[in-house]
């Protein structure tokens, strides 16, 4: 499998303070990774890095197998790259057709398929972006950055401001899309479980460290420990590479007492001894 | 696209069509307004204003920028034709030349017969050049021109404030006509006809109209025509639009935003050149004066079009250059035209863009923005004044001025020293309206003329003694700012800024130009004491001491404008120490979250046009007083800009930064340093100010004065190991042993203001990261708001001032960070 995004040794950040430091990570195609971490861990920063909106200190991003030190930031968007921001950077003056259009342009894409994920979206081709609500947004974020039939998808904060139905409808959309087109999707999100119910691996960042990486299964024994780091607790993640069993016990009570859905856990666990 | 329309709305749309309809009924039935309205000249007229005004809305759309300018790149273009026509040159902007210093320190070496190569002032093509090959070229030169627009000036300042966009274009403008006066001087240039179309008449049924007047319309119509399709139908035209609204989302999608606003730059450049080359050569002449006037009828199109409708623009422009021979018919011709002294009153053309930009706005405006209104933008940070500069600042800037000023500096110092203090106390009027309330207005100086002319015939014609017209003419200066608030309660930023334009330029014509009151060629007579009069020669002895040498100026004048200064200062940093002051800052950052803790936004507003009124009805009063004759050029539209764009870059938003703003205006300190020291001169000066204005906008959107205090912090910062103490200051909340000041208890409106401090000190995180503390949602950018935030230490009126500086001194850092 070749790999579309190789993170190398990367330190980056804003005005001379690195957010990110000494980070690797690859994504390779057919596969959905997870960027996880409490709120100031760089995980954003990351993908702006990545889409060369803002700049490398140290290290090296290659994107398709190129760097993107020096590169105009329009580049590898052409070649393939779609991110959705985290204010999703809708044009809220266009209207939802426009805003596809767009993204169409420059790649000769597939608008229909990506109405195809999204059907929601098309009784409002018509209408101005910045008329939809938070979730109709969110989709045409989405649907936006497919059209655009990318090779690799980086979706920054999917669930930010959504309620937590609507993200759960959102995610599962995204292993449809990876198995249907093979594309590489790199995941910021701070639903920890919905994530890892839909990624394969997954990374965590505290305070812009890399403190663990792994399999899903490898990160979701450990969801409690990380949650912890939520509020600051950052030591205890980097320290417990095997976190006690009773933390993992601790995640599951939580998840259950979240989300009252007992079947939570069983799903966690085949994908974990996949 | 269905907007749900209530009777409110109907109304709003329907009053104005009914208005425009019934004008055009009434022109239409009468045989002489018709032949009037539907001339050949208001239809080029039309067509050029058309022209500039397509050029404004494409380069708004692709940079966000209102390029005051275009109407000035219609004149140059103009010019370069002409020249390549006439002569086959080419000239070139006189830039200084970089071998000049080494020629002055031969020269001072001993050997003046020493000279380095000239800097080339044209590019000779050789003889004078046939229509299409002078076209191409000028052509070319505008897309050029456009581009080193874009890369030199706007693309650096793209996430710059509007106002530093605003003072750039300005820039831009001021330098396009001084390097036109410095090649040709201001005397009309001759224009060649076209080749192919000539001055026959073609009846057209309802009107007549010569054959090149026709095809200047045509070729307009036919260039909105294509651009509406280009914005409307094309890749690029929707590209452009998302870039403009959002560059990020455009750039992730693979567009160059960059590109595509160097791509409008270009288009706007280049259409607004062709059609000002066209519409000089119907016209056979072009002045440096005339076209660039015509950005206010332009920007009035502009505005009727809402900066994005091509069509609409179109109209308006067209109806705006017709409408000038049809006014200046009445004028002529009908018994009802208002007269003043037996004349039709001049200048009514003008009052219609300015009749129509208040309607349009008054229709479409809110009392408070909505979402996606454009702002001003961020502003510099507006300090409040330490307790040492007030007492030992001040004062000690004052004496450095007097002493040299009265006993040392030469006759022509004098004068400019003067010209700085004048200066000053408009700045200064720009600091409370624009600094601290976030309003532009572009009209000061024309009340500065309003208050000028009250104080030449108060004091003339109706003997009232020295003193009391300064109150006289503020008085009538206020009246004026207060009506020019009313509608400044409904628009803000660019909008405000257009509307006090085309009030200045309607001024200019309407009062100044009228010789009814601006006495006719020799200017309107002030009657000064003689003590204070500039021409006075007499020496005065007091205590031993010898006042003056004999010559002009008086230095005791400069004294009289000094005292006003002091003033002046002390009025406007008290105003940024009171409550009031912080309510204007309330709204200045936010006026919806200043509306919610309280504060009465329009009267606040009122109040600060009410203010900035005054002191520049003041600063206009003292320059009677102190030329004695009061004529119009000292109060055109033109002067106003660069009044503004001077007192953007000292630094808009404080005290020290009008003084700035006052050493740097033309005739002040530092160009007749300039002029007399190095021997500059006076139209290089103007140049040199057009082209500083631009690069100090790009190089520093906040101005010299803030530049140089956050400098002064960071040095500070070295030198004084930081302690743990220091960040913390920002969100100290007020000790409970800080007794409430009276000022608290007794003013009810502290209670929301001072309410929302606890808020910003209590949140966990900051005293770690004091940039986290402006809340996330917030639509105002961080920057912006954090002065308020820093500033409500201050309001709880906490006794130490070491607080006070501290909380001041802390900002500019939170605002570095948050950038």
């Amino acid at each position: 499998m070749t790999a579309l995004l190789e993170i190398d040794g990367l330190y980056s950040g804003y005005a001379g303070v690195a957010m990110v430091r000494d980070l690797n990570l690859t994504v390779h195609a057919g596969e959905i990774v997870a960027l996880l971490g409490p709120n100031g861990a760089g995980k954003t920063t990351t993908l702006l890095t990545t889409s060369g909106l803002n700049p490398v200190m140290k290290g090296d991003i290659r994107v398709f197998g190129r760097s993107v030190r020096g590169r105009p930031a329009h580049r590898a968007p052409r070649e393939g790259l779609a991110h959705v921001l985290e204010d999703r950077s809708l044009f809220y003056q266009l209207t939802v057709a426009e805003n596809l259009r767009l993204a169409a342009a420059r790649s000769k894409g597939d608008l229909a398929r990506a109405l195809s994920y999204f059907p929601a979206l098309e009784p409002l081709l018509g209408r101005r972006a910045g008329l939809l609500s938070g979730g109709e947004q969110q989709m045409l974020a989405m649907a936006r950055a497919l059209t655009s039939k990318p090779r690799l998808l980086m979706v920054d904060e999917m669930s930010l401001g959504l309620a937590p139905v609507i993200v759960e409808r959102l995610l599962p959309v995204l292993r449809r899309i990876v198995d249907d087109t093979g594309a590489g999707v790199l995941l910021v999100e701070q639903h920890v479980h919905l994530a890892l119910e839909v990624a394969d691996r997954a990374a965590v960042l505290v305070h812009g460290d890399l403190v663990a990486s792994g399999t899903t299964a490898e990160i979701a024994g450990r969801a409690a420990a990380l949650e912890s780091t939520y509020f600051g607790a950052g030591a205890e993640v980097e320290a417990g590479a095997d976190v006690g069993a009773d933390a993992e016990a601790g995640a599951e009570a939580e998840a259950d007492a979240r989300t009252g859905d007992p079947e939570a856990d069983p799903e966690d666990n085949p994908e974990g001894s996949r | 696209m269905t907007r749900p329309r209530t009777p409110a709305a109907r109304l709003r749309t329907a009053v104005p069509a009914l208005v425009v309809v019934a004008l055009l009924a009434v022109i239409l039935a009468k045989g002489d307004y018709r032949a009037n309205f539907f001339s050949g000249g208001g239809f080029a007229l039309g067509a050029l204003i058309a022209a500039i005004a397509l050029g404004v809305v494409v380069t708004y759309r692709g940079s966000g920028v209102v390029n005051l300018a275009g109407a000035a790149v219609a004149m140059y273009a103009a010019y370069v034709y002409a020249d390549l026509r006439a002569h086959g040159d080419l000239f070139l902007p006189p830039l200084p030349n970089p071998l000049a210093p080494i020629e002055g320190l031969v020269h001072l070496a001993g050997d003046d017969g020493f000279s380095v190569p000239h800097w080339p002032t044209s590019v000779s093509f050789g003889a004078a050049m046939g229509f299409w090959p002078a076209l191409v070229l000028a052509l070319v030169f505008c897309a050029l021109f456009g581009l080193v627009l874009h890369v030199a000036v706007f693309r650096p300042l793209r996430h710059a404030p509007v106002l530093a966009k605003v003072v750039a274009s300005v820039g831009v403008l001021l330098f396009l006509q001084a390097v036109v006066v410095r090649r040709f001087s201001t005397t009309t240039q001759v224009v060649g006809p076209l080749p192919f179309v000539d001055k026959t008449q073609v009846d057209l049924g309802l009107f007549k109209i010569t054959q090149e007047q026709l095809f200047v319309v045509c070729l307009v119509l036919v260039l909105a025509v294509a651009l509406w399709a280009l914005f409307q139908r094309s890749r690029f035209g929707l590209a452009v639009r998302a870039a403009a609204e959002n560059e990020k989302g455009a750039t992730v999608l693979g567009f160059s935003a960059d590109r595509l606003a160097a791509a409008t730059w270009v288009l706007s450049t280049v259409v607004t050149g062709l059609l000002g080359i066209f519409v000089a050569s119907v016209n056979s002449s072009v002045d440096p004066n005339t076209m660039p006037a015509l950005i206010v009828p332009a920007v009035t199109a502009a505005l009727v079009g809402g900066f994005t409708s091509f069509g609409w623009t179109t109209l308006a422009a067209f109806g705006l250059g017709m409408q000038v021979s049809l006014v200046t018919f009445l004028g002529a011709n009908e018994s009802w035209f208002p007269k003043a002294g037996g004349l039709p009153v001049p200048g009514v053309d003008l009052l219609v863009p300015l009749v129509v930009i208040v309607a349009v706005l008054a229709l479409r405006g809110q009392s408070l923005p909505t979402r996606g209104v454009l702002g001003p933008g961020r502003l510099p940070f507006s300090p409040t004044a330490r307790p040492w500069a007030l007492r030992y600042g001040g004062p000690g800037l004052a004496v450095v001025a007097l002493i040299p000023g009265v006993f040392f500096l030469s006759p022509a110092m004098r004068d400019g020293l003067t010209n700085t203090l004048t200066g000053i106390v408009i700045c200064l009027s720009i600091v409370v309206l624009t600094g601290f309330i976030g309003q532009i207005s572009l009209a000061q100086t024309s009340f500065a003329g309003l208050s000028a002319y009250t104080v030449a015939s108060l004091s003339t014609h109706h003997g009232w003694p020295f003193p009391l017209p300064i109150l006289a003419g503020a008085a009538v200066a206020v009246v004026a700012g207060v009506l020019v608030a009313l509608p400044a309660l409904r628009v803000r930023g660019v909008h405000l800024a257009i509307a006090t334009l085309a009030f200045a330029v309607a001024v200019d014509k309407v009062v100044f130009a009228n010789s009814w009151i601006n006495g006719g060629f020799d200017g309107a007579t002030v009657t000064t004491p003689a003590l204070i009069r500039s021409q006075d020669t007499a020496t005065h002895h007091i205590l031993g001491v010898t006042i003056g040498d004999g010559t002009q100026p008086n230095p005791l004048t400069l004294v009289f404008c000094l005292v006003v200064v002091v003033a002046l200062g002390y009025l406007v940093a008290n105003l940024r120490r009171s409550l009031t002051g912080r309510q204007m800052l309330a709204i200045r950052s936010n006026e919806r979250a200043a509306a919610a803790a309280g504060v009465n936004v329009a009267a606040v507003k009122v109040l600060a046009f009410g203010v900035s009124a005054f002191i520049a009805g003041v600063g206009g009063a003292v320059i009677a007083y102190r030329t004695g004759n009061v004529t119009p050029d000292k109060f055109l539209y033109d002067k106003s800009l660069m009044f503004f764009a001077f007192a953007y870059l000292g630094g808009i938003a404080s005290v020290s930064g009008a003084v700035t703003g006052g050493l740097l205006v033309g005739g002040g300190l530092g160009f007749t340093v300039l002029n007399r020291v190095f021997g500059l001169p006076d139209e290089f000066v103007l140049l040199l100010g057009g082209l500083g204005l631009v690069v100090t906008a790009v190089l520093n959107p906040e101005g010299v004065a803030g530049k140089a205090r956050t400098d002064l912090l960071a040095l500070q910062r070295r030198f004084r190991p930081p302690t743990l103490a220091d960040p913390p200051t920002l969100a100290d909340p007020p000790t409970p042993a800080d007794p409430p000041t009276p000022a608290d208890v007794a003013t009810p409106t502290t209670g929301p203001v001072a309410s929302t401090e606890p808020t910003a000190s209590t949140e966990p995180t900051a005293s770690t990261e004091p940039a986290t503390t402006v809340p996330p949602a917030a639509s105002v950018p961080p920057a912006a708001s954090t002065p308020v935030a820093a500033a409500t230490p201050a309001a709880s009126g906490s006794p130490a001032g070491s607080r006070v500086s501290g909380s001041a001194g802390a900002a500019p850092a939170v605002a570095g960070e948050a950038r």
